[in-house]
This record gives structure tokens, sequence and C-alpha cells, in this order.
């Protein structure tokens, strides 16, 4: 009984293929249940049983045929996989640390927080930090920033730019990092970052669709930031249902560009009141339905006056909170204790000097 | 309905056909359901031969009644349970998760649905050295996070490695490429991949992270091919179950009712699917790695019981008794057992 088992072969219904419905009630009304019934059979021969045209039988049989899936991937294989990609860094060193180095590329992360806590900042200083040179410890990529609020100020990314440089030219040591500095400038930062406005959720929609060709003619590309996704749903507020199963899908086609294409992407939503046994909270908004779809959750907040970021949800890191400050050159650790993110020895005692100058902005 | 072919059985051959079809009887159930003397008539066949046939095809498609003691046989010679690993996880499914049967896992946005589907896939194929599918439609499945796990169990590289090259995975993000997948999985789309080829033949467990996060967008609204779907899927997963003799373990999501209780998405249509469901909680107080089982749904053991477990640590029960320290270089523990 045991070798029987092994040779057991599950037919197919055809009802499970990916045809018109239409044409798969013509061919279960024929009588072709299973794709074992398909085979063997010339389409004019199929179109005259079932009553369908000479085109559909075609397509018919080249689906009961064709579609095996995929071959599997071991997780060993996929380790070595997730070990050549570098996570981007936030240069908030405490956070880098809690998060296994930074953004991970592949995956979907989600930032959120109450308004004015840092999320559109650490969006910035993300889109800076995914183009550092690869000598440096970067991805040296080039990033898609999808604004839905209007949150996105040139001006500012030139700060978070001129910064970088500046940082990256005081580490640079050996001539492959001063050749690499010399591709680096505010002007290539700029350049390398894609801004598309987006004013509803329609046009968010039609962008993502778009998303595939974009990212197959930018093999570079390696970060999508939303900024955010919550602000054009959240006015869709008459027709619920359609809201959720929107989010769902645009969850999964997130999903899929970030593992299909290897890039990062970064979401941020807004923060929302749920009543939990009579006590207010403050929930990421979206609900569930959108709370399944990213892989990993940072939560900013402010605790008195200091900000702290959370991770709240990550496959691969447990629950962590971190300090943070917002200077003048961007997203950084709090206090003095600003380590650089690469892991060359500190040389630099002016540039920490200057940041505890900025520390009051 | 099963179209009527030649050569179906003796006595079926080209020209009855072409008279039956004539008649419009294109199926073995319209054959079956209709009028012999009639037919006979109407086709200028023999009343003999047609009724011979009729009588060779009920034969051919009727279902064989089974007694329930040769059921139980076969249930005892090809059922088996694969603990989990966590000795609190097994004390709610009754030991493990049995084989022929659908278990199924539900619980909000970080409650630890994918933590327990790593866990149960890194003691599979680490402490009982069976293979094992994962199915991932969340893009949550971190190579690094089983490595990690499997860091606690063994220090050892090489078994490490060994272990996962026992877990085979899938990503795929719609319905109709786990149809191919799951059809593709049990030889049934024509070649290609078979469950038997996969890990030397020995696969033992089927987890599907998540179900609902592929059906749930095509349900509702407009759309009338989202239940069909469900069902399509459903009946894969069953087949698969029962015919290969696997565990298969699913994670849904949690939809909110009316009071804000909790349950289980995809509807009432889905929840008669899974043998044995699950809902998993963050417990608010305590440490971080802390979340709560509670058993809805399940054939063997009264309903609603809840068990606490961490985490952080998978193969010790609540309260740090059971399997030994974390880093035990071989499990002490029996396979398929639990801890007394």
């Amino acid at each position: 009984k045991r070798a029987a088992v092994s040779a057991v072969r599950m037919k197919r219904p055809v009802s499970s293929l990916s045809l018109g419905s239409s044409l798969k009630g013509k061919l279960v009304r024929a009588g072709f249940q299973f794709t074992t019934d398909l085979q063997d059979l010339n389409p004019e021969h199929l179109s005259a049983e079932a009553g369908v045209s000479q085109q559909e039988a075609l397509e018919a049989l080249q689906a009961a045929s064709s579609g095996h899936g995929v071959a599997p991937v071991t997780a060993l294989e996929l380790l070595q996989k997730e070990e050549e990609f570098r996570s981007i860094v936030t240069f908030c060193s405490q956070l880098d640390e809690a998060l296994g180095g930074g953004v991970p590329v592949g995956k979907v992360t989600e930032i959120c927080g109450a308004p004015g806590v840092g999320k559109t900042q650490l969006c910035l200083q993300l889109a800076v930090d995914v183009q550092v040179p690869a000598v440096f410890g970067g991805l040296g990529g080039q990033v898609l920033f999808v604004d839905t609020e209007g949150g996105f100020q040139v001006q500012r990314l030139v700060d978070l730019a001129g910064a970088a440089v500046r940082h990256c030219s005081l580490l640079a040591e050996d001539e492959e990092q001063r050749v690499a500095m010399t591709t680096f400038t505010v002007e290539t930062i700029l350049s390398n970052v894609f801004l598309v406005r987006c004013r509803d959720y329609v046009e968010l929609l039609a962008e993502l669709h778009l998303l595939a060709d974009f990212l197959s003619n930018r093999p570079r590309l390696r970060l999508l930031v939303i900024d955010s996704v919550a602000f054009p749903f959240l006015r869709l507020h008459d027709d619920l249902s359609q809201r959720t199963r929107l989010l769902q899908g645009l969850g999964l086609r997130l999903i899929a560009a970030a593992t299909g294409h290897n890039i990062a992407v970064v979401t941020t939503n807004h923060m929302t009141t749920r009543l939990h046994s009579s006590q207010a909270q403050l929930a990421p908004a979206l609900g569930d339905v959108w709370g399944h779809a990213p892989s990993i959750r940072l939560l900013l907040r402010w605790e008195e006056s200091r900000r702290l970021a959370s991770i709240v949800k990550s496959p691969g890191h447990m629950d962590a909170s971190v300090q943070y400050q917002i200077t003048y050159q961007g997203f950084r650790d709090a206090d003095q204790s600003e380590r650089p993110p690469s892991k060359r020895p500190r040389s630099q005692t002016d540039q920490s000097a200057s940041s505890r100058k900025n520390t009051g902005t | 309905m099963v179209a009527l072919l030649v050569g179906m059985c003796p006595g079926l051959d080209e020209g009855l056909l072409r008279s039956l079809r004539a008649a419009d009887i294109r199926t073995v159930e319209d054959l079956v359901s209709s009028d012999i003397e009639d037919l006979a008539q109407k086709c200028s066949v023999s009343y003999k031969a047609l009724f011979a046939v009729r009588r060779v095809l009920l034969a051919q498609h009727t279902a064989f009644p089974v007694s329930g003691a040769d059921l139980y046989e076969e249930l005892l010679s090809s059922t088996a349970i694969l603990s989990t690993g966590n000795p609190s996880l097994d004390k709610l499914l009754d030991s493990g998760l049995y084989t022929g049967e659908i278990t199924e896992l539900t619980g909000g946005p970080g409650s630890g649905k994918s933590q327990v589907c790593f866990g149960v896939a890194v003691h599979i194929a680490y402490h009982l050295k069976q293979s094992v599918i994962y199915i991932d439609t969340t893009g949550g499945l971190t190579a690094g996070r089983l490595l990690q796990m499997l860091q606690t169990e063994t220090n050892n590289r090489d078994e490490q490695m060994e272990a996962l090259q026992r877990i085979h995975t899938f990503r795929l993000f719609d319905v109709c490429a786990l149809l191919d997948c799951l059809y593709g999985l049990s030889g049934g789309g024509g070649g290609g991949l078979h469950m038997a080829c996969v890990g030397g033949g020995s696969v033992k467990a089927l987890i599907v992270d998540s179900v609902s996060a592929v059906i749930a967008p095509l349900l509702g609204g407009k759309q009338n091919e989202g239940m069909s779907l469900m069902r399509q899927v459903a009946a894969a997963l069953k087949t698969m179950a029962k015919d290969f003799s696997v565990a298969v373990l699913v994670t849904n999501h949690v939809t909110r009712s009316g009071s804000g209780e909790a349950q289980p998405g995809l509807g009432v249509s889905w929840s008669h699917v899974p043998t044995t469901r699950i809902l998993l909680e963050r417990v608010e107080s305590g440490a971080s790695g802390r979340r709560s089982a509670t058993l809805i749904k399940s054939s063997r053991q009264a309903c609603l019981i809840k068990e606490d477990f961490d985490l952080q640590w998978w193969s010790r029960a609540e309260g740090g008794r059971g399997g030994g320290g974390g880093g035990e270089t071989s499990g002490k523990r029996k396979l398929d057992e639990t801890d007394p």
C-alpha cells in the first residue's frame, strides 16, 4: 500500500485552471471535468464538443498542459541569497542594530506614528542612505518616492544629502573610496530619486500597476517609498469592503514587487484611536487588514520629551525600543553617542563636535 | 459530469457513441438517468446492449462502501502525529499535528503565526528529520530566523545546514500560482514536480502561510470567482493531506465582529475546512515574546482551553520546565511524544 501511495496522482479539476469562468462552465457542462480529459485532444475537436470558439479551445488546452508551478527553493539557498543582500542603514546605529543591519531588502517595512513624529524624515533619510556607494557598506541604488500627502520637500533632501556626502568623504581612506566619492555628490543623489505625486487612491493603484515595467527598466532601483499609504484610503469610508479588497490587493502587489525584484518597500501609516474594552488606544490606521501586509512594523512615538522608535512586528527580530533624534543632518542616534554606520574606526572628532552643535535644532 | 468516450466499457463503440450523441446523451449521468427503452428505440440499438452498457458504467462509477473497522485499521496504520516542538501547543493539539488533517492558526498581525510556522518547520526538519514544504504568500519567510531557531537546538553547523536543506520553500502571491503549485506537487499537472521527488519522498508536513492573503482579495464585491477558488484550494489541500498522509498547517487572518471580538477570517464557508483551529493572541503584560493560544475548534478536545507560551523558547513549556535549556545538542525527547 505504501508503494501505491507514491504513484498516486491527483486529478486536477478544470474549474481550478486560470481561464474565464464562462469558458470553464462550458467545458464542465460538456463533460470535461479533469485536465486528464483534455489531454490528447486537438482544438477543432474540443471546440466542436464543448461549443466554444477555436481560440478558446486552444487557450484551454494550453492551460491544461502547462502550469506545474515553480521549483522549490530550499531554506539553505534562501539563506545564502539573504546574506548576499545588505540592508539600508538609517544612520541611527541603535535602530540599525535592533533591525539587524537596517531596513531589509526584499521585505515590506511600515513606519507608523502620530503626525509630526518624523516618518517623512526617516523616509527621506532612507532615500539618501540607499545611495551610499557599495565600498562604504551601502547599496548604491536608486529610489522611487511616491508622495501622496505633499510632504516631500526638496530643500530638506538637499540638507540630508549634503550631510551624508560630508560624512562619507570624512570616512574615505583608500583610493577606491575616493573614486566612489566622485560619483556620490548632492547632484547625483538628487538625480537618483524618482518622485511621483499621487493625489488619490486611483492614481496610487495605477502607479503600482506600472511598477513592474518601471522596475525592469531600472535594475539599480533598490528602494520604493510610499508616503503615506493611509492618506488616500482614509477618505474611502463609504464602501469599506471595497477599501478592504483594494488594500489587500495593494499589499500583495507590494510584497510581490519586494521579493521579485529584490527591493526594499517602505510605507508610512497614520495612527487612529481604537476602543479596547472602554479604553482608548492609539493603533495603526487601516485596520488589521492592512496590518498583515507589512512584514516589519516600526512605531515612532513621543514619550515625554524623548523620541522612541519601537519594532512591533518582525519575522526575524525581537521587539525592541530605541531612542533617536532628528537633527539638521537628519535621522540620528539620540545624545552624543553618534557612531558612524560603517565598520570603519571613528577617525574624526570634528564630526561629532559639529553634530553636538546642531543637536539643539 | 463524466463524458462518454469510446472504449469506456465493452460495447461502447464509435457507432453507438455517435447515435447516443445524436440523441443528446453526452455524459454518463445523462445515460444512466434516461429511459433505456425509449433510448433504444430512438437510437435503433438493441435494448439488451444498452442495458449491459448502463450496468457496466454504473458499476464503474459508483462509490464503494467501506466498513468502519477497515477505516479504523487504515487510520491506525497511516496516521502519524507530528509534535510541534512546543509542549504547550502540543497539549492543545492533543499531542501534535495529525497527518491527513488540516490545522489552522489564526491571529491578528504580529500575533506570532509565522513564528509558530517557523518553529514547527524547524522542529520537523531537525528533530524528526522529515522534509517540510513551506508555501509563503506573505513575504515574511526569513531564512535567517530559521537559522537562529536551529542554533538554539544545536551548535553543529553541518546539522543546521542539513536541517535547512529539508525545508523546501515556495513564494507565491496569487491564487492561481498556489493552485498550480499544489497540483504540481501532487503530480496532477501531468509531470514536473511530484511530492515523491521533493525531499526524497519523506514529506510529512505542508505549511501554507498564509492562505487568507491570496484568497481574501477575491471575495466580495462584484467578483463571483472568489468562493469557487476558495473551495478549489480547500479541496486540493484536503486531498493532498489524505492521499499523501501529510499534516497540513495553514494560517488565517482575523476580522473583528460587531462587538470587537476577534474571529477567524474567510468566513463561515472556510470554517468547515480545517479540522482544528487555534487562535493566537499577544499577552499584554509580561515579556514581549509571550503569546496565548486558544483552541476554538477541535474534534478531539474540549474547546476554549487556553495555553500560554513564549516565542523565544520554543521547546520549553511555560515556566521553564520540559525540554531543557536552549543549546542542548541532542534532543533527548522521544520523537512524537510530549514530555509528561
